[in-house]
């Protein structure tokens, strides 16, 4: 029965399980207005002497995907705490639809839905069904209504055949699309994740992600804490990247890419009309003005490229096979957005 | 951003909404014990292997040293089987009450209780709820099993006097557990120091043995122990039969004691709570 359920989320690939029809609706009528649902103005939080958060800001608007990014340590949970009430500023203010984190913090939770980090957030001596009608009571929903919502809820994550089986029997994929659909009981306008894809496979990872996408296309904003940053490319539109509680970057995801430092790629490259290894200083001469190339040491043949700014690969590969080089393999050394994430949070900088 | 501000709910609406959830905590814990079959067959073979041991003590205990209620010399067996129950009581009342928090915090359930709209008070309310109906219908069988079992002679008019005595006890119990729950959310192992106190009130309370056999000051602090006015008040009524008049000092004198203890209780915990919001550890243990 698990098994069969795991499955249909993986296989549901592209087609991940989405929002019914009420939470469109009611998703659909927040879309309408740009006006941000979440407002997050100069947040200070101290822990004793340690400064978690540092003046942070982020304005968050319905139907947007905001990646607070991070590497440990960098506040991302503080600040998610915060957002749900559970940990008051210092100084600032948090804002969901208007509601104050600190002043209206059951307001704010009505509009809310969160998943947590950790593993454990169920009562695993009891299904999954009864785990959800509980939560979606704490929402204020009545029994029949509860039942409902979770069965809709547990079908739009695909765990609907695993319903009625103890938590304790779930795979750590199946508890955290249990914790996304606890999330989306009471028709959120936004959506708190904290590293929900941690512990996931790739394919269960995608399907979080699908999920999420189809709610915000269809209005509700999601804040989704990540550290792994390759996960917000082609899914996040704005990003912020936190590093020792301070903000570094605020903005989109190809602005984010403009700080990358210049792009390396790792190349197999022969001479194409004569035998044995390329020289390193033909390379160079080949690219002049595009990059530089070195031996990577890896083999005879390797070597690393690194490109100029505004330099396109495209360019640099075809100096070189203009110049009679073969490239047999040619491979991102280092992500683009790694690299930016890299020089935005340098080690040792405060 | 104005526009989306909707008026807030006033305090009784919310109030109401709150009290709709409390048979959701209900199902819970019952789902849950539910599925601990041989917990709950295990709990109460204990009770019993507890009342075999009292009830061989007994045949060793001098019957005149045994007080009396009304005009009834109770058997040892008659009088330590109500302290034992109310020692029972309030052992795992306060314990369930006190590790409610810390329950959820180490199942990591707590973070997720508390982002819901739902006030903490309810949490902490909720989450008692079926140890509530539970603890006294689990006294009142053992009671009326080790009637039967060990041929006692309970008084059958007393029941109801001392099932309003029983009533009265529970605000006591819950606001020592709800101040054993504010210590162990700020202490997290806070709940040792509790023991020893309760351990103290419980073995001067006179569940077990006569007062006059305690020493004097013991007897002096018992007058105020909410414990021994309790177990007396209830003695009185299942033994003596003193009905409505013979108990109703001990409620008078019950009654601002539990609500002083609960009083204390809700204060100390909200302050925990308070503080714990203010550091950030709420949900970690």
């Amino acid at each position: 029965m698990l098994s069969s359920s795991a499955g249909r989320l993986a296989l549901s690939g592209s087609a991940a399980p989405g929002p019914g029809v009420d939470q469109r609706e009611a998703l659909a009528e927040r879309a309408d207005s740009r006006a941000p649902v979440v407002e997050v103005r100069s947040v200070l939080r101290r822990f004793g002497r340690t400064i978690a958060l540092n003046d942070v800001s982020l304005d968050l608007a319905a139907g947007e995907i905001h990646a607070l990014l991070g590497p440990n340590g960098a506040g991302k949970t503080t600040l998610l705490r915060i957002l749900t009430g559970l940990v008051h500023p210092n100084a600032g203010t948090a804002r969901v639809m208007g509601f104050d984190a600190v002043a209206s913090p059951r307001a704010l939770r009505q509009r809310l839905g969160l998943v947590p980090s950790g593993d454990r957030s169920f009562y695993l001596r009891i299904s999954g069904l009864e785990n959800l009608v509980f939560f979606a009571r704490l929402y204020g929903m009545r029994r029949r209504a509860a039942v409902a919502r979770s069965n809709e809820v547990l079908e739009e994550v695909g765990l609907l055949e695993a319903a009625r089986t103890r938590v304790g029997l779930y795979s750590h994929g199946m508890q955290k699309r249990l914790a996304v659909a606890r999330a989306l009981l009471p028709h959120p306008a936004v959506l708190v994740l904290d590293e929900p894809t941690h512990d996931l496979d790739p394919r269960a990872a995608r399907a979080i992600r699908e999920l999420v996408r189809e709610l915000a296309s269809c209005g509700a904003a999601a804040i989704w804490a990540t550290q792994r940053i390759e996960e917000i490319r082609g899914f996040a539109d704005t990003v912020t990247l936190l590093h020792r509680g301070e903000v570094r970057f605020n903005g989109g995801v190809p602005d984010l890419l403009a700080h990358s430092i210049p792009r390396r790629y790792l190349l197999r490259v022969r001479n194409g009309s004569f035998s044995g290894r390329p020289a390193e200083a033909a390379l160079n001469t080949a690219l002049a003005g595009v990059g530089t190339i070195a031996d990577a040491g890896e083999s005879s043949e390797h070597y690393l490229l690194q490109l100029q700014h505004g330099v396109i690969l495209g360019d640099a590969l075809k100096r070189l096979t203009e110049a009679t080089f073969q490239i047999l393999t040619c491979s991102e050394e280092r992500s683009e957005l790694e690299e930016a994430f890299l020089a935005l949070t340098p080690e040792g900088s405060q | 951003m104005s526009t989306f501000v909707e008026p807030l709910p006033s305090r009784l609406a919310v109030l109401v909404e709150d009290l709709r959830k409390l048979p959701a905590f209900l199902r819970r814990d019952f789902l849950v014990a539910l599925s601990y079959r041989t917990a709950f067959i295990s709990d109460a073979l204990g009770l019993f292997f507890g009342a075999f041991i009292f009830y061989f003590v007994g045949l060793m205990v001098d019957p005149t040293k045994i007080p009396t209620y009304g005009d009834t010399r109770a058997t040892y067996m008659e009088f330590v089987a109500i302290g034992l129950a109310l020692g029972v009581f309030l052992q795992i009342g306060l314990g369930r009450v006190a590790a409610v928090m810390n329950r959820e915090q180490l199942m990591g359930t707590l973070e997720s209780l508390v982002v819901t709209p739902t006030a903490t008070a309810t949490i902490q309310i909720g989450s008692v709820v079926y140890d509530l109906i539970y603890i006294p219908i689990r006294t009142a069988l053992f009671l009326l099993a080790i009637d039967v079992g060990f041929g006692l002679h309970f008084q059958a008019d007393g029941i109801l006097p001392a099932a309003v005595m029983l009533l009265f006890f529970i605000p006591f119990v819950w606001g020592l557990g709800l101040a054993a729950a504010g210590a162990m959310l700020t202490f997290r192992r806070g709940a040792g120091a509790f023991g020893l106190g309760i351990g103290f009130l419980t073995l001067g309370s006179g569940a077990y043995f006569p007062l006059e056999l305690l020493p004097g000051w013991v007897q002096d602090v018992s007058v105020v122990n909410p414990i021994t006015v309790a177990i007396e008040g209830m003695r009185e009524t299942l033994i003596g039969g003193v009905g409505w008049s013979g108990v109703a000092t001990d409620l008078l004198v019950l009654a601002p004691l539990s609500l002083f203890s609960l009083v204390a209780g809700v204060f100390i915990f909200r302050l925990a709570q308070w503080r714990e919001r203010r550091q950030g550890t709420l949900g970690l243990y």
